[in-house]
């Protein structure tokens, strides 16, 4: 469905892309990671005092922005293409699911009208200690080590605070590219919050930077948010089997559309737009 | 039904309802483990089992005992036992 085109043949100019690509984002993610680190409390009390937003949101939005920054690196070599981002379909607050390719996945998602989103993931992201400070202000939610209940409450508060969730509810990324099996936490969630569900797929991020492989190369890109559901819209409302299957046709239907239109239209120069 | 066809049953509607592969579905599988279920997972397990079975289960305490597809396996058949001698 959406496995790398790792069997394509590449020109001459590719591998200088990819030695390129490899010679310079690396040590500029790294940089900005660095500087974002240093600049962070500075950045959070200013903000502080000029929004009087809380702790959360200001992380969230500097997380938001340092997204941007990678974005902004890589864009030299990524060509990419964001269908149906629009603030008025798909703001907070909501569910986004999305499908998880690659590690660049969480940053691809910068690219979401809103900087308000917690993400809720499993308990290894919460080990890198260069981010775990960061995740933990945002209130990132550790679905895998907390309670149900635990993890509800948060949920919820999230939510009526006008924020969105961010779920990956495959668990993990796939190394196939194939869609694994759906986790059903952001489906129970929508059903007891009655926030609707936004899926999110992704393509072409496990070719910039796969599962298992060290080094970027140059890839297309594409981010598609589909038509919001809503719990309250489908025959059994209490139902997060039927969300969780409703949703998961959607998104194994439009990757399929997407890989399609993918290898109809090589020359994709033109109709793309910037992330 | 005969236990076979009541192990054929539940292993077929697990691997369904949780996109299994089948090659997978062996009674020594560890739920979480093995098959990589969670903790919301076993709630709807229960409810995949009650639909197929047409019978309740989720008041059982011996459900807190199940570790394995085994395990499963052994309850799903004791249980469908107990009913019909009923």
């Amino acid at each position: 469905m959406t496995r790398p085109q790792a069997n394509r043949m590449k020109r001459p100019v590719d591998f200088l892309l990819i030695f390129l690509m490899n010679l310079t984002a690396p040590p500029l993610i790294l940089l900005w990671t660095a500087v974002g680190i240093f600049l962070f409390p500075a950045l959070f009390f200013i903000l502080k005092a000029a929004t009087g937003w809380n702790a959360e949101q200001i992380t969230r939005r500097l997380i938001w922005v340092y997204g941007r920054g990678w974005l902004a690196i890589m864009l030299p070599f990524i060509r990419s293409e964001l269908i149906g981002i629009k603030r008025d379909k798909i703001k907070p607050p909501c569910i986004y699911v999305a499908n998880h390719l690659s590690f660049f996945d969480i940053y691809c998602l910068a690219v979401l009208p809103s900087f308000n989103v917690s993400i809720a993931i499993r308990s290894w992201p919460f080990k890198m200690y260069w981010y775990a400070p960061f995740m933990h202000m945002a209130g990132y939610i550790d679905v895998e080590n907390r309670q149900w209940e635990d993890i509800f409450e948060s949920a919820a508060r999230i939510l009526s605070n006008g924020g969105a969730l961010l779920f990956f509810p495959e668990g993990h990324r796939s190394r196939s590219g194939e869609l694994q099996r759906f986790y059903s936490g952001a489906f129970k969630l929508a059903v007891e919050t009655g926030a609707k569900i936004v899926p999110l797929c992704i393509k072409g991020t496990n070719e910039v930077l796969p599962p298992g492989r060290w080094w970027l190369s140059p890839a297309k890109v594409t981010i598609k948010a589909l038509e919001p559901v809503d719990p309250k819209s489908l025959a059994d409302s209490s139902s997060h089997r039927l969300i969780r299957k409703t949703v998961k046709n959607m998104m194994r239907q439009s990757l399929a559309e997407m890989t399609l239109d993918s290898a109809g239209n090589t020359d994709i120069a033109g109709s793309e737009c910037s992330l | 039904m005969t236990d076979r066809e009541i192990i054929e049953l539940i292993d077929k509607s697990i691997a369904e309802e949780f996109e299994l592969d089948e090659a997978h579905m062996k009674p020594e599988a560890l739920l979480f483990d093995d098959l990589e279920l969670d903790s919301l997972d076993i709630v709807d397990l229960v409810v995949v089992l009650e639909n197929a079975f047409q019978f309740k289960i989720r008041e059982e305490d011996s459900i807190q005992e199940i570790r394995t597809l085994g395990d499963i396996h052994r309850f799903v058949i004791n249980k469908k036992k107990e009913l019909d001698k009923q």
